[in-house]
This record gives C-alpha cells, sequence and structure tokens, in this order.
C-alpha cells in the first residue's frame, strides 16, 4: 500500500483532489469549533472566561505530539525504505509541529500567568514540551546542515528517531510528577471527565486543527516536489549547456 | 585476516590505546578544557555576588551545568580528526566491528577528558562553598553521570559530522538529550542536603548510563557508516 501511494505522480494525482476539500472542512471545523468555544460554551466556575484558552492550548498540544510521532514515522520510512517522499513529509511536518509546539507554549503561559500566577514553572510537562520544541528546531537545523541535501536528510532522521523517547515522558509527565500541570481529563480509561458542553468544542477544535495541519502538510510536499523538478530541470539544462 | 582480526577486547583496548596516546602528545585540548570549566565556575560567585549561603544553594548545579558547557568544544572535534584524515573509512572498511571502536571512543574520551574535570571537581566544590559531606556524593554522581553524558557526545559528534557550522548545532542537538542525566545527578546531592537517601536518584543516573552503554555505540556506528557514505 505504501508503495502505490508512495508515488509522487499519484500523490499529486491524489492530493490535487483532497486538497481544496480539504481547506473548506477544516476550516468549517475551526469556525464551528472557535464559535462554540468563544460565545456558547459555559464559564469555567473556578476559572471564568480564561478557560477558552484551552480549546487552542489542548488541540495544538495534541498535535505537537501526534506530528512528532508521525515525523518519527515516516522518517523510519525514510531510513529503511529510503524512499525520497518520506523524507519530504518529514521535513513538511518538522516546522508545523515548532509552531504547534510553540503555540502550546504561548497559550499555556498565558492562561498560567493568571491561574497560577506565573508565566512559566518548570513543570515536568512543560519542560518535556520545551524539549519536544528544541527536538523540533534540531530536526530543521540539521536537515539544512550540509551540502548535500541527502546527507541532512537521513542524519536528521536518525535525530527524530531518538526523540520519540520525549514522547512517552510528555504523555506521562502529569502522572509521574504531581507538580503544577493537571492530569489528563479527556484520554482516560474511565471516559472523558470533562462536561459535554465543553468537550463539543474541544472536539472540534482538535478536528480542525488536524485537518488544517495535514493541509498545509500537503501543500508544503506539494511546493517541495515541484522544487525537485526545478532542480532536475535547471541540471538538464546544464548538462545540454555542457555538450 | 585471522591475526588481525583476534577478539573484541582486544580490539577495544588497543583503540583506546591508541587515543589516550594520541591526545597525550598534546595537553593543550585538556588544559584548555580545565580551563574553561575553572572559568565558567568562576563566572557564577562574580555574577551571583559573594554571598555563601547563595553559593552554596546552586554549587551542586554549577558544577553538573559546568561540566556540560565544558565538553561543548572538545565534542564538536572527538570524530572530526579521523573523519576528515579517512581513518573512519579505513575501519569502516575492515573486518573490525566499528560498533567496538565507538564504544572504545567513548570510553577513551571519557578516560581523557572528563576524569580530570571529576578529579578536580572537589576544588570547585569548595571554590563554591559546597558542605563538606556532599562531595563525596558529588564526586560519585559525576563519575557515574559522565559516562553517559560523553556517550552521547559521541552520538552526538557523529551526528554533524561534515556538516556546515556543526559547531554551533552540536549543542543545541545533544543537550536536550543530557537533560534527565542532569536532573538525576543533582538530584543525588539534593536528596544528601535534606538527609534523604541518595540512592533512588543513583540508581536512576547508573541505569541511564547502562541504557546509554548499551545503545550509543551502534547508533553511533550507524550515524558514522551514513557519514562515510556522503
Amino acid at each position: 500500500m505504501f508503495d502505490w501511494l508512495a508515488n509522487p505522480n499519484r500523490f499529486k494525482k491524489i492530493t490535487n483532489k483532497l486538497e481544496p476539500s480539504l481547506l473548506v472542512i477544516s476550516l468549517l471545523f475551526i469556525i464551528f469549533g472557535l464559535y462554540f468555544s468563544l460565545f456558547d460554551s459555559p464559564k469555567d466556575y473556578q476559572q471564568g472566561d480564561a478557560v477558552r484558552i484551552m480549546y487552542v492550548h489542548v488541540p495544538s498540544a495534541w498535535l505537537a505530539s501526534f506530528l512528532y510521532l508521525s515525523l518519527a514515522i515516516s522518517s523510519i520510512f525514510y531510513l529503511v525504505w529510503k524512499h525520497p517522499l518520506a523524507d519530504l513529509i518529514s521535513s513538511s511536518i518538522a516546522p508545523i509541529g515548532a509552531l504547534f509546539s510553540i503555540l502550546t507554549l504561548i497559550t499555556g503561559s498565558l492562561w498560567g500567568k493568571p491561574m497560577w500566577g506565573t508565566w512559566w514553572v518548570w513543570d515536568a510537562r512543560l519542560t518535556s514540551m520545551l524539549i519536544l520544541f528544541f527536538f523540533y528546531l534540531g530536526f530543521i537545523l540539521l536537515h539544512n546542515a550540509f551540502e548535500r541535501k541527502v546527507d541532512g536528510s537521513k542524519s536528521a532522521s536518525v535525530l527524530a528517531i531518538i526523540g520519540i523517547i520525549n514522547l512517552p515522558i510528555i504523555k506521562f509527565s502529569v502522572d509521574w510528577w504531581h507538580t503544577l500541570h493537571q492530569p489528563s481529563s479527556i484520554l482516560k480509561f474511565d471516559g472523558p471527565s470533562i462536561d459535554n458542553q465543553m468537550l463539543l468544542p474541544l472536539t472540534l477544535m482538535i478536528i480542525g486543527f488536524g485537518l488544517f495541519s495535514l493541509y498545509l502538510i500537503i501543500v508544503n510536499v506539494k511546493t517541495k516536489l515541484i522544487e525537485k523538478k526545478c532542480e532536475a530541470l535547471i541540471l538538464k539544462l546544464n548538462l545540454k549547456e555542457l555538450s | 585476516m585471522n591475526s588481525v582480526y583476534t577478539s573484541w577486547s582486544s580490539i577495544f583496548i588497543a583503540h583506546v590505546k591508541r587515543d589516550i596516546l594520541t591526545n597525550s602528545r598534546s595537553l593543550i585540548d585538556l588544559i584548555s578544557i580545565v580551563g574553561f570549566m575553572i572559568l565558567i565556575i568562576i563566572l557564577f560567585p562574580l555574577g551571583l555576588g559573594p554571598i555563601q549561603e547563595k553559593l552554596n544553594i546552586v554549587s551542586n548545579a554549577v558544577i553538573w551545568v559546568g561540566l556540560i558547557l565544558a565538553i561543548m568544544p572538545s565534542l564538536e572535534k572527538l570524530l572530526q580528526k579521523d573523519f576528515e584524515n579517512g581513518w573512519l573509512d579505513q575501519i569502516a572498511t575492515s573486518p573490525i566491528p566499528l560498533e567496538v571502536v565507538m564504544l572504545s571512543k567513548g570510553i577513551s574520551y571519557w578516560l581523557i577528558i572528563l576524569i580530570p574535570l571529576i578529579i578536580t571537581s572537589p576544588i570547585f566544590a569548595i571554590l563554591l562553598d559546597m558542605d563538606l559531606k556532599n562531595i563525596p556524593w558529588l564526586v560519585i554522581s559525576i563519575s557515574s553521570g559522565s559516562l553517559a553524558i560523553s556517550l552521547i557526545g559521541l552520538s552526538g559528534s557523529a551526528l554533524i559530522l561534515g556538516a556546515r557550522r556543526g559547531n554551533i548545532l552540536l549543542p543545541i542537538l545533544i543537550i536536550p538529550l543530557m537533560t534527565p542525566i542532569l536532573i538525576f545527578g543533582v538530584g543525588v546531592n539534593e536528596a544528601i542536603k535534606i538527609n534523604a537517601s541518595p540512592y533512588g536518584n543513583l540508581f536512576l543516573l547508573l541505569a541511564l548510563t547502562l541504557v546509554y552503554l548499551v545503545i550509543s555505540p551502534f547508533i553511533s556506528a550507524l550515524l558514522v557508516r551514513i557519514a562515510i557514505g556522503r
């Protein structure tokens, strides 16, 4: 199945059809999610309106971790099967994941100032999220650090795979160390402990953010495919001039 | 072929000997690293003000952070020279297992660079007004954690082989990986300060060191093979 999808032309054909509808659907989800989260959801009895920051904070935190997982998986595909498309995908995921992780940290500290009384605490969850951002940053920097692009792709893929170790630390940090960040209230064995009125906008936002980042990744990959084609064309022209 | 390819332990010992010999010819590197470490330690009393209580609180963490920062410039050159003059190519194409050579590189780096820092660490501790009962534990925690630090550094220096501006890139890539070592290493002495048992943190630190001892040679060998393929 992966061989079938990994053909760049087929990838382009499928994504050309998928792309516009993906954009429209994700924007619809985000617009409805924003409406519900900003206007049509109850205030928290302790946090007041500040709870609405959560509707951006939680989806971006989830996506930052989920995108890192997909980055690592596509890096494994690149290292094992050496398919160039896998590298294009992982290098397109990295900047988006980095943005989501920084968005998580910013919204978290905006919420933390009124709630915890401080912009930043050295809590296990916050620190591991910051380290996730540095893994993304390291991936991007290492990817661009070599004369030949292939070299950077390979080294950066190894780094991405090493970084997987950080993901369980992020997930379980709130259970292992009882510090300031509250434990998960959605992904629990005995069902979510969050009210349905709040769960609805949160779900809409998570789906919307997810689809939108998928759209961004597809646009990124397509741009990189075109870039590669341009490079190949330039090489061909140069060769013709030489001969 | 069999006369060369004897056993892994003899290969290991031969490479450790080679690294110690080549490095002992010029002690400039070592002197500059210890000097750098001393300067990092000096900066803290100057920045915090010479108040003994303040220094006592931060002394433990400052020595650990100083250790991690001080070895950064030398890590970048750990494999660079052997890579540039083709020695690593030779080893990789020979029947000698590259993983064993990488392990010997990590261990010899620890022996050459980190042992002097461990030996001098009690002096830094006294400079920073650490309590005397903490100093033996500082030495124990640093000597068990620093092996992991040098093994992570080995993988990091294999990661940047042939990269542009590798010296700037290296700290960004490997300091995130060193954070667990720092946390548990500092935790040993923090436990002593509050009269708790240090063994929990120390055993976790040793466990991490053993994990890196197993995986680091393989990762480094993989990365060196990738670098040679360039």
